[in-house]
């Protein structure tokens, strides 16, 4: 054990105990790669706040599921309720392109979301704490259960994602070029838009909304600083996601840092370093145009 | 070429097409003929309803009567106004062309593309090959423009229809930008069809003209020489509008 609270631990420690944070560890990392994955989609349709919105509609859908349960006598399943408000949430976003004209919308749906779950608990008070359990894990401990229900949901995203790349690219950049071709857009976003929300709740329900919301924008904005295509951007974003997942929790291990705020930051500071030498470079040439003889 | 084409028939006509919004025709009925080789130049002022026609020929935007008959088995590409795509998505030259192989894409056969083959051939033919490698947002305005008409051209196209493919262009690229499409048109028979505000490309590239303008309700549409000439055209344009 560490002599003071501030000694940073040994990693060592970490590895000696792997048994116990095995889940968690790896949950982060698949969840980093596959919100990784679908944020390079979330990033440059310029939609990085939908991850956010999507937890609170996932939460107003989990207080109504209650609600109906206990005051309509409706036996709906939280898990049903979270799926039809987060689908209902992502649905305006299908055929949108990438003009970032919808932070109005994803403002209407957070609120709605989020006061729309405070009112409806104060008729639910009971099972107040239950949504909090349903809807943000924590990503310090993981059940082997979910951690096996996300690896499963990734695998099988990761892989239709990896078959259908070139119809999701072409349906969120080229759009009516690609209407012209023939492409099914429409169909295209429809399942874009919904293993996105499916990532995103699930990440959510299984490490919480923060690093829900970090992995769907952190890996994609750091990747797209060197990636010089759509594909190396996608599988640079996975990998950076995966590394930041299990880098972070790491990093909350070492410093005794909380997880979801541990792998935020160190997505953040992945995006800086990321993009540092070609900010550095930009400004180099600016001084150096100032400083040119006219 | 396409199977079962006679050589009258068009690759694309319309009979009493109604374009606008919500039911609300902008022009009046449009009849017209479009055969293998011709160019069309699609011309009117700014917000005359230049946009609206393109769109629905492309089957963009819903018509509000009328009749777009298309060949069997036709082939259509499009090139947007440059400012539609967006620079922020990585990509070099070559990615952006390989964009248009994807013709025939399905959930079922999704790796279902073209002949490869038809990436280095529209790179060839636009004077692309050697930038290849090069990342698109860094080119020049013409050279990013020769990138869209190769992205088009990938997918062996019959039919190639550009919205304002010279805005914010110099006059020497605008010049470049016309004269790859005359040069393309001749090589390939392939129709093109051309939306612009600008007509002075018109009398040198054009070999049939569409005028519009939903103010007035002016719909002209013929050969170059009959719409240039046209009483009505000189009357709205004057010394705007160029010789035949």
């Amino acid at each position: 054990m560490p002599d003071t609270i501030d000694a940073p631990l040994s990693l060592g420690l970490f590895f000696d105990g792997w048994e116990l944070f095995r889940e968690p560890a790896l949950a982060g990392a698949v969840a980093g790669a596959l919100l990784g994955l679908l944020g390079v989609y979330v990033v440059l349709r310029r939609v990085v706040f939908l991850s956010a919105a999507i937890s609170q509609a996932a939460g107003l859908g989990v207080a109504l599921s209650f609600y109906a349960s206990l005051h309509l006598g409706l036996a709906v399943s939280p898990l049903v309720g979270a799926a039809a408000l987060t689908g209902l949430a992502v649905l305006p976003f299908v055929g949108a392109g990438t003009d970032g004209q919808h932070d109005r919308l994803l403002g209407v749906i957070w609120l709605v979301g989020a006061a729309g779950t405070l009112a409806v608990g104060t008729r639910i008070v009971a099972e107040v704490s239950d949504i909090q359990d349903i809807l943000f894990g924590t990503a310090v401990a993981v059940a082997p259960d979910d951690f096996a229900r996300l690896w499963q949901v990734a695998l099988a995203i990761g892989v239709l994602h990896l078959w259908w790349w070139r119809g999701f690219a072409a349906a969120s950049f080229s759009r009516d070029a690609a209407r012209v071709r023939g492409l099914p857009v429409r169909l295209l976003d429809v399942a874009l838009f919904a293993t996105l929300a499916l990532a995103v709740s699930l990440t959510t329900r299984t490490l919480g909304a923060l690093p829900a919301f970090a992995f769907s924008v952190l890996p994609a904005a750091a990747a797209l600083a060197v990636a010089r295509s759509v594909p190396q951007a996608l599988v640079l974003a996975a990998a950076l996601g995966a590394l930041i997942g299990f880098g972070g929790y790491l990093v909350s291990f070492r410093y005794s840092l909380p997880v979801g705020p541990a792998q935020a930051l160190v997505g953040g500071a992945t995006v800086v370093a990321l993009h540092a030498p070609g900010w550095a470079l930009r400004g180099l040439r600016r001084l150096r145009a100032r400083l040119a003889p006219a | 070429m396409l199977p079962s084409a006679s050589a009258a028939e068009p690759l694309l006509a319309t009979v009493g097409l109604r374009v606008g919004y919500d039911g609300h025709s902008l022009l009046p009925a449009i009849d017209l003929r479009i055969e293998a080789g011709q160019i069309w130049a699609l011309i009117g002022r700014n917000g005359g309803g230049k946009s609206t026609l393109l769109r629905t020929l492309l089957g963009l935007q819903a018509r509000v009567g009328g009749r777009i008959d298309r060949r069997p088995g036709l082939r259509v590409a499009y090139v947007p106004q440059r400012g539609d795509h967006d620079l922020a998505v990585p990509g070099r030259v070559i990615d952006v062309v390989r964009g248009g192989l994807d013709r025939g894409w399905s959930f079922l056969r999704p790796r279902a593309l073209l002949d490869h083959g038809g990436v280095d051939r529209a790179l060839e033919a636009t004077s692309m090959a050697g930038l290849a490698r090069h990342r698109f947002s860094t080119l020049s305005e013409g050279q990013k423009q020769r990138v869209l008409v190769a992205r088009a051209l990938a997918g062996d196209p019959h039919i190639l229809l550009l919205d304002e493919p010279t805005s914010a262009m110099d006059p020497v690229n605008e010049e470049a930008i016309f004269s790859l499409l005359h040069d393309l048109s001749h090589q390939r028979d392939l129709a093109i069809l051309v939306a612009s505000h600008q007509m002075s490309f018109v009398p040198r590239f054009a070999s049939h003209v569409v005028m519009v303008d939903k103010d007035d309700g002016l719909l002209e549409i013929g050969d170059r020489v009959a719409v240039l000439s046209c009483a009505a055209c000189r009357r709205k344009y004057g010394d705007l509008l160029p010789n035949a």
